[in-house]
Order: structure tokens, then C-alpha cells, then sequence
């Protein structure tokens, strides 16, 4: 596995990035860090694709950005969970529990005979 | 520097897709490689290796921008209707905050707003809309020029000859209107009929809704005489019952229904007979000129060009040789039906639209100086939402949402003024506007009403709201800065007030005259007397009475019978009552001798006509029972007649004919009559317009000339005429149950005379006491609002000692220096624009002084009023008062 890292289903990024988002407002390259360590490496995602998917949850009104100051002192641009957001977050995670637990147990019965 | 525009700045804050997106990768390349050299990269490849694992720089800063655009794009959007409604909200509690202001303001917008949407629909009905005909552009109306140079009637052969002779017409039809009893349907009626020439239902094509159009062979001499009738006309007198030969008696003959066609099918619209005219018509005559022509032009003819053609055949005829050439047509003339239909009414109309435009412009004028007074008390406010990082353009935004909202509120309220106006027109039905049934608050008018409507907002808006955003933020913020009275504003005021003085003049120079002319035009002697003067219109059966004698015998009858009505005075027969019915007029022989002609009107009357109207007699006698039909033949004559032809001599037992008049009848062969009596002159034509001279004939010796009508006029020796309606109605009824009655007062029919003049003067009038009252308003506002900026200066002179009426002539004098531009430029506004309305002015100059004279002493005087009130009120103040709340 570690040589051919998994393609990300589509819609799967906007949900890791609304999850990270969860934790507090984050700029861009925190964002990608945090997704980098938390998934250790198992997903394949380019640094860049990160921004038009960002992009597009601030069109959508999932999550908001404002230009400000890291720790280091740089200027970054923050992105912070809009309530919308947060909805769709525990609504597609609900969906992906659900889905999980639905192959699982079709994939576990399966191999039980 | 984006992000600086973003908190202040412009109506919205500009945003650059592009830079934002490349700040950002920069800022996330910057991140990367700071956190690799963290690791202990050597710094260009930390820059290196952060690019690497970023991937394709170029195609994700694309992606993003386009997505960022669109994003900003629907930001920018949702943010101006949010700005819109955050406006609107305030502006209403703005609004709410002043309640009088707001309701003073409405009411001047719906006046000034709902005057212009009445009298727009009345000119898009009237003047705009196209006739409801098919291609109504097509739509001509001819008629030949007389010597004189004006157009009379048509010939019948010269219509003819222009029909066969022309290539400019699609289709050319002689048309005559007739007003006539129709016996045959369910009761009998007066209707309005037409004589059709054959080609007619090619100039207003339509599809009949029962039966058939006339054709070729109905358009014949001698074929049988039929008629196509009006839907309304059939379900109102046939019952609606499918057409089954029924048959109608119409103008003494009996006629056969062979079609209904809808209501408005041809012109004139209000039509409900139409009848072939040739089998009715045998005339040769090239003078006798009784008919209208309704063409259609051919396809792509302009109107130049038929005129053109018609007018070279109409130059070749040539007069029958026993026909006096003086009468025949010199040229023809071609119009738009629409011209004729409407040309009239052209000027007025505009006239009043021009009005009315006056009269909003006042009232913007008058609003744009209370909010720039309510402005100046609200600049504090204003200052402190700039000071909070509101830019000019958003406060200039908020003014105007403001003077949108009024604007609006203060529209539809005019609509709903307008629409009780025009409700009202149409319920009153003035005789003098056609098309009535046009006027209307059409989408068209609704349009123009909602471009008033913003026009108006900003008139009155933008001024005030330019000049209160200059207003420096510092300066307003401090408290108690008030400035002089009339500081650097003064410039502004001067106009706002001068011009809202000036229109206001204009219009009322224009009511002006027209109240003189009026005056002058009421004060004309008619030269009869239509107080208590009851009119009765009858028109008999000729099947039932067959013969000119048996009319004749019948008015007889009648008059006896009339005059013994209980309140009855004096009660005479006339042919065409004045000023309702038209005045035939032509040639006529004198002295015996065929070539002595003169020219003049003839009416046919019974002598107790001269009693009733106190028309007085000069010399001789009234008619009276000698003058039966076996009698010697006699007339009278009016003075203008008897001192035209028989200049200096005596009248009485000179001779005269009726003339050409009396072609078409079997006259008896000594054609001359006696004159027995000289009567005065009376305006039978129009209030305004001299007397015609006039031969008047007994109707026992000529009662061809009543056969289809005649007025029995009755004076009311109590004064009220329409008290004897109903002993009238049954007398007739009495006399023969199948007349029609038409009744009326013959002061009624002078008054309705006038009435288009009325009309004009009372609108013109109420437009001008309005723009009046908001100058005046206007006027007490600005110098109210000036008192209360100088409360403490004059505190501080009459404290020192002033008296009051010093200081209050001083403010009187300062307003009267705005006051006195605005009439100078009104002066020659109007003078400049009254030359427009001499058309409409009877005997009165436009530049009349009276008029003239009284606008500007009137408006004089309202300003003084509305300028001393104020600063009166502005000296009762307890000077202490004043000065300690400083």
C-alpha cells in the first residue's frame, strides 16, 4: 500500500478539510499539515489541489476566510468553519458511518462463510 | 491594500481574484520552505522541495481564481440587495421618525404625480394610441377646398370621379351620418346611422358576426335597401335573435337587417346602422356638397402623394352648367383619420400635459428645499455615519433610497388619484374627447407614470443630497457650528426658491388668461335668451307620415298641444337648435332676379321661435297663422343679412329664395318669398364666433326641411325647464306613440357648448392654485428653516433693542430678493410660452396685462404671506430663551 497511496474518492477532501477545520480557524498550509500527519501519508494529495477544494467550501458558504498574521509572523489566509459548515460536516459523517457500517457488514459476512 | 478597500472605500470594495489566489500560494510556499529549513534544508532547496510536493502552481492558481471570481461575483450580488434593503429599512424609519414631513411630501408627490398620470392617460388614449382599426396608418379622411380656402363636404361625382380616377387608394368610400328614428325593433329609437358607399367595408374590413356585409349588388340604385347593424344595436333592439329577414324602417324607408358586425367595426365607431348609400343617392350636383370620404391608402402610398393625385382630379372638374362655379371644389385635401379624428384636440391636451409636467416640477422644487432644510438638521447625523466609515457615495445612496421610497409611496398614490380621474372622465363623457373609451391607466401610461415617478426621485433628491455629503466631518461634528443664515448655501436657496416662483407664474399667467378669455367669451351677448328654455327633439315615421304636408299638419298639432301644457310659456318649431345643431348655409336668390345671389344660413321656424328665445324684432312681423301652406310665400331675415345684401334700404318686401337648399325638394314653382320681418342676430354657430347672416322660412311653407327632425322649444314660465319633462313626454306620447323623445335644456346645450373651454380653464386652473399652494408652502419652509438658523441673531437685535417689525420686514425684505428672480424669469417664461396658447384665447391678448398682472401680484402676495408668517413667529420668541439654549 504505501507505494501506490490511495486516490481519494471525490468529496472526500472536502470532508477531511472541514474536519480539520473543526478543531479551530487555520490557514492553508496548516490545513495540509495537519491532513499530511493525521492520515500519515496514507491519502495522495497534492499540496496545491488543497486550494481549489477551499476554494470552492468558501463559494459554497461552508467555510469562511480572512487574510491574517501566523505565529512566525507571516500573513496567511485563515479559514474558519462557517455553521453551515458544521452542518455538512455531521451530516457527511453521519453518511460515511453509515456507509461504513453498511459494507462492513456485507464485506464481513463475506468472509465469514 | 485590498484588504484596506475592503473596510472603507468605494460603494463596494474592489477585489482582485488574481492577487488574492497568488498571496495565498506564496504565503503556503513561504510556510512550507520555512518549516524545511526548520528541518535543516539549505534554503533554496527547502523553495525547491516546498514547489515539488505543492504540484502544478499554474493550474491550481487557475482553478482557484475562477472559482474565487464567481464567488465574488455572487458575494457582490447578495451584498447590493442587502445594501438595498439595509436602505430601505432605514429610510422608512427615516420616514416614520418625521411622520408630517413624510405626509406633507406624499401628498405633494401624488398630487404632482397622480396629475401628470391623469392627464397622460388621456393623451396616450386620445392623441397616442393607434385607431382600432387594422393598419390604421393606412387610414385616410378627404375633403374638398373651397374657394375660400377651407374644406367643405364632397360632392357626390367628385367622389366618384376620385374613386375611379385615383391609383393611391386601396379602397375609397363616400360615408354620411345620419341621426334618425328607427321603428321595427323593440321600441322605437333615435340611432346613429351611416350612409355607405360602396367600398366601404374594404377601407374597415371585418368579419361579419351574423348574416353578411353589403355587396357590390346592395350598392346599386334602385336595389333593395338593406342594412347591416351594430352588435350592440341587435341585441339591444332585435332581441340578439339570429337574423331571419327582419326588417327596420329607417329615414322613411323600410330596410332589411341582411348583417351585425361587432360594436366599433368602422368609423365613426359609435355607428350602429349602415345602410348602401347609392340606392339613396341620385346626386349629380358638383356643388352640393354632403358627404364625407374614409379611404385606405394603397400599400406603402404616403399620404403626400394621394393628396396630390386627389387634388389634380379634383382641379379638373368642372361645374354642370345651371351650377354656380363660386361653390365648386378648387383642390381636395387629404389627412390621416387620425388627424381628424383627434387634430383638435392636439394643442389642448398638450397644453395641459405641459401643465401638469409644471406642476411636478414645482413640487420637486419644493421637496428638494425642505430636504435640504431637514438636511441641514440632519447633518450631525449625517457626520457621524461618515465618521463610522461610511464614504460619501453610501450616504449619497442612503439620501436617495430615501427620495426613492417618497417617490414611490407618493407614485402610487397618484395612480390611485389618477385613476378616480380618469373613472370620473369617463363617467362625465365630455361631448368635446373622442375616443373616450380609450383613456385609460394602460400599461403604456403605467410606464410613463414609473419613469415620472424616478425622474422625480431624482430631481428632488440628488441636489439635497450632493450638497449635504460635502459637508466636512469635522466641522459638523462640532456642536453648536450653525454658520450664518444664508450662508454658503444662499446661492442655492435663491434657485430652488426662484425657480419653484417661476413655474408657479407660468402656469398661473396661463389659467390667467384663460379665466379672462373665458369671462370675455361668457360676456358675449348670444343674442338670445336660453334661460328656462325647454328643448324638445323629435323625429317622425316617414312611412307613417309620408308627405312633407303631413309633417307640417303634425307640428301644428303639436305646438297646440304644447302650449297647453301647464307651465308652459311661449313655445315655437326651429330646424337646427343653437349652438347644437350645424347651420346649412349656401346660395340664395334675391329680389326676384336667379343671378342676384347672396350667401346665407337657412333655418326653417315657426314665429313663436323669435318669442321664446327674446330674439328681438327690428321691423315688420314674426310669422303667424296668414303664412300657411296655401299662403303667400314668406321669410324673414336676420340684421346682418338685411344689411349685407339690402345695405341702407328696407327689407321688409324684398324677396329671397332658399336657393341651392332647396334643390333636392319639390318646391312649389314661385320660389321667391316676401320678407315679412327683420329679427337681431344670434350666435347660432358657437359662442364664439359672429353671427352668420340668416333667411328663416316658416316650416308650414317648407316642411321638406323638418322631415327628419326638428326641435320643439317650449320657455318654462315657472324657470325650471326640466319641470315639464314628464307633461311633455306625454303629450307626445299622445300625439303618436312611436317618437322618440330627446329632451334637454337649451341652457344645457349652451353650457356643454363651452365646454371644452371650461375644461381647459378648470384644469389649467386647478394646476395652477396648486403650484400656488406649493410655492407658497416651499417658500414658508425656506424662510422658516432661516429664522430658525438666525433664532439667536434676531434673540440678540431684539434684545439690543429692535423692534420686532424692523426685524420682521428685514426677513420679509431678504425673502422677497429670491422671490423677485423667480418673477423675472417667470415674467419671461411665460411670456415666451403663453404666444403657444393664442389659439386658445378668445379676444384676449396672450401677453393681456390684466392676466399677466394678476399672476404676479397674486404670487407677490402669497410669498410676502408666506415669508411673514414665519418670521413673525421667529420675533415672539422670549429673546432669553433663545439665547440661553445656544
Amino acid at each position: 500500500m504505501p507505494e501506490q497511496p490511495l486516490e481519494l474518492l471525490k468529496g472526500t477532501l472536502d470532508v477531511l478539510i472541514l474536519k480539520t477545520l473543526q478543531g479551530g480557524a487555520m490557514h492553508g498550509y496548516g490545513v495540509s499539515r495537519r491532513i499530511r500527519e493525521t492520515t500519515g501519508e496514507v491519502f495522495r494529495v497534492e499540496e496545491g489541489a488543497l486550494y481549489p477544494a477551499l476554494r470552492r467550501l468558501e463559494k459554497r458558504g461552508l467555510v469562511e476566510a480572512a487574510w491574517g498574521v501566523t505565529d512566525t509572523g507571516r500573513e496567511a489566509r485563515f479559514y474558519r468553519l462557517t455553521p453551515a459548515g458544521e452542518a455538512e460536516l455531521s451530516s457527511a459523517l453521519e453518511g460515511w458511518h453509515r456507509y461504513v457500517e453498511a459494507m462492513g457488514q456485507v464485506l464481513g459476512a463475506a468472509s465469514e462463510t | 491594500m485590498n484588504s484596506r478597500r475592503s473596510h472603507r472605500g468605494g460603494v463596494f470594495p474592489r477585489f482582485d481574484a488574481r492577487e488574492d489566489v497568488d498571496r495565498e500560494i506564496r504565503a503556503h510556499l513561504d510556510l512550507r520552505a520555512e518549516e524545511l529549513e526548520a528541518e535543516g534544508w539549505e534554503p533554496a532547496a527547502a523553495r525547491e522541495e516546498a514547489r515539488r510536493v505543492f504540484g502544478d502552481e499554474d493550474s491550481v492558481a487557475r482553478a482557484c481564481r475562477a472559482i474565487a471570481a464567481s464567488h465574488q461575483r455572487a458575494v457582490r450580488r447578495g451584498r447590493v440587495m442587502d445594501a438595498i434593503g439595509q436602505d430601505l429599512r432605514f429610510a422608512v424609519r427615516t420616514l416614520f421618525k418625521s411622520p408630517g414631513f413624510a405626509l406633507v411630501a406624499l401628498v405633494t408627490l401624488s398630487l404632482g404625480i397622480g396629475a401628470n398620470t391623469a392627464v397622460f392617460s388621456v393623451v396616450s388614449g386620445v392623441l397616442l394610441r393607434p385607431l382600432p382599426f387594422d393598419d390604421p396608418e393606412e387610414l385616410v379622411w378627404l375633403q374638398e377646398i373651397g374657394n375660400h380656402g377651407g374644406t367643405m363636404s364632397v360632392a357626390w361625382p367628385n367622389y366618384t370621379d376620385w374613386r375611379d380616377q385615383s391609383t393611391s387608394f386601396a379602397a375609397l368610400a363616400a360615408v354620411n351620418d345620419f341621426n334618425a328614428t328607427v321603428l321595427g325593433g323593440d321600441e322605437p329609437v333615435r340611432a346613429d346611422g351611416l350612409m355607405v358607399g360602396e367600398d366601404y367595408w374594404k377601407v374597415f374590413p371585418t368579419s361579419p358576426l351574423q348574416g353578411r356585409l353589403t355587396v357590390a349588388a346592395d350598392h346599386v340604385p334602385g336595389a333593395p335597401a338593406v342594412v347591416v347593424v351594430s352588435r350592440s344595436f341587435w341585441a339591444n333592439q332585435l332581441g340578439g335573435r339570429p337574423l331571419d329577414g327582419q326588417s327596420l324602417e329607417v329615414l322613411g324607408i323600410r330596410v332589411q337587417v341582411v348583417g351585425v358586425v361587432a360594436d366599433g367595426a368602422g368609423y365613426p365607431t359609435d355607428t350602429q346602422l349602415w345602410t348602401p348609400a347609392e340606392p339613396l343617392n341620385n346626386s349629380t350636383s358638383r356643388t352640393s356638397h354632403n358627404w364625407s370620404v374614409v379611404g385606405r391608402l394603397a400599400a406603402g402610398v404616403p399620404v403626400g402623394r394621394a393628396r396630390d393625385e386627389i387634388d389634380l382630379i379634383t382641379k379638373r372638374i368642372t361645374a354642370l352648367p345651371d351650377e354656380d362655379p363660386d361653390f365648386l371644389a378648387t383642390g381636395a385635401a387629404v389627412v390621416p383619420l387620425m388627424d381628424e379624428i383627434v387634430g383638435d384636440l392636439r394643442q389642448p391636451l398638450y397644453l395641459l400635459l405641459g401643465a401638469a409636467v409644471l406642476v411636478l416640477l414645482v413640487a420637486c422644487t419644493n421637496l428638494a428645499s425642505t430636504l435640504l432644510a431637514r438636511g441641514a438638521s440632519r447633518s450631525r447625523e449625517l457626520a457621524v455615519r461618515a465618521s463610522l466609515g461610511a464614504g460619501r457615495a453610501r450616504i449619497t445612496r442612503q439620501l436617495l433610497t430615501e427620495s426613492l421610497l417618497l417617490s414611490v409611496m407618493g407614485g402610487a398614490g397618484g395612480v390611485g388619484l389618477a385613476y378616480l380621474v380618469v373613472v370620473a372622465i369617463r363617467r362625465s363623457a365630455p361631448a368635446f374627447l373622442p375616443r373616450l373609451g380609450e383613456v385609460a391607466l394602460s400599461p403604456s401610461v403605467l410606464v410613463f407614470t414609473a419613469a415620472a415617478t424616478v425622474l422625480t426621485a431624482l430631481l428632488f433628491g440628488l441636489l439635497p443630497a450632493l450638497r449635504l455629503t460635502k459637508v466636512e466631518a469635522g466641522e459638523a461634528l462640532r456642536a453648536g457650528s450653525r454658520g450664518n443664515a444664508m450662508d454658503g448655501r444662499a446661492l442655492v436657496w435663491r434657485f430652488l426658491v426662484g425657480t419653484e416662483v417661476a413655474l408657479a407664474l407660468v402656469l398661473l399667467v396661463g389659467s390667467g388668461l384663460l379665466v379672462r378669455s373665458f369671462r370675455t367669451l361668457l360676456g358675449e351677448d348670444l343674442g338670445f335668451d336660453a334661460a328656462d328654455v325647454a328643448v324638445v327633439s323629435v323625429s317622425l315615421s316617414n312611412l307613417k307620415y309620408p308627405e312633407p304636408e303631413d309633417h307640417g299638419r303634425f307640428y301644428d298639432e303639436l305646438l297646440g298641444r304644447v302650449a297647453a301644457v301647464p307651465g308652459a310659456g311661449a313655445v315655437g318649431l326651429i330646424s337646427d337648435v343653437p349652438l347644437r345643431d350645424g347651420l346649412a348655409n349656401g346660395r340664395l336668390e334675391l329680389d326676384g332676379d336667379l343671378d342676384k345671389q347672396a350667401i346665407g344660413a337657412y333655418v326653417v321656424a315657426s314665429g313663436g321661435v323669435f318669442e321664446v328665445l327674446d330674439i328681438p324684432l327690428l321691423a315688420g312681423r314674426v310669422f303667424d297663422g296668414r303664412d300657411g301652406p296655401d299662403g303667400e310665400m314668406v321669410a324673414m331675415v336676420s340684421e346682418s343679412f338685411a344689411d349685407r345684401f339690402w345695405p341702407g334700404e328696407d327689407p321688409v318686401g324684398k324677396q329671397v329664395t332658399g336657393g341651392g337648399m332647396d334643390n333636392f325638394y319639390p318646391v312649389r314653382q314661385e320660389s321667391f318669398a316676401r320678407v315679412v320681418g327683420v329679427v337681431a342676430d344670434i350666435r347660432h354657430r358657437d359662442v364664439g364666433r359672429e353671427a352668420y347672416p340668416t333667411v328663416y322660412f316658416p316650416y308650414t311653407q317648407r316642411p321638406y326641411r323638418i322631415q327628419y327632425g326638428a326641435s320643439v322649444l317650449v320657455e318654462s314660465a315657472s324657470g325650471e325647464p326640466t319641470s315639464m319633462a314628464p307633461e311633455l313626454r306625454s303629450v307626445l306620447r299622445a300625439a303618436d306613440p312611436d317618437i322618440p323623445v330627446r329632451m334637454g335644456s337649451l341652457g344645457a346645450i349652451v353650457a356643454s357648448s363651452l365646454g371644452e373651454r371650461r375644461f381647459l380653464m378648470f384644469v389649467m386652473g386647478g394646476f395652477s392654485v396648486l403650484a400656488l399652494v406649493l410655492a407658497t408652502v416651499g417658500i414658508f419652509g425656506v424662510v422658516s428653516y432661516s429664522v430658525g438658523r438666525r433664532r439667536r441673531e434676531i434673540g440678540i437685535r431684539v434684545a439690543l433693542g429692535a423692534a420686532p417689525e424692523s426685524v420682521v420686514r428685514m426677513v420679509v425684505r431678504a425673502a422677497m430678493t429670491m422671490v423677485a428672480g423667480g418673477l423675472v424669469a417667470g415674467l419671461v417664461a411665460a411670456l415666451a410660452m403663453t404666444s403657444a396658447m393664442r389659439s386658445f384665447l378668445y379676444e384676449i391678448s396672450p401677453t393681456d396685462p390684466l392676466a399677466v398682472g394678476a399672476a404676479v401680484v397674486t404670487l407677490f402676495g402669497a410669498a410676502v404671506f408666506a415669508s411673514w408668517l414665519p418670521a413673525r413667529s421667529g420675533t415672539r420668541v422670549d429673546p432669553m430663551v433663545t439665547m440661553r439654549s445656544e
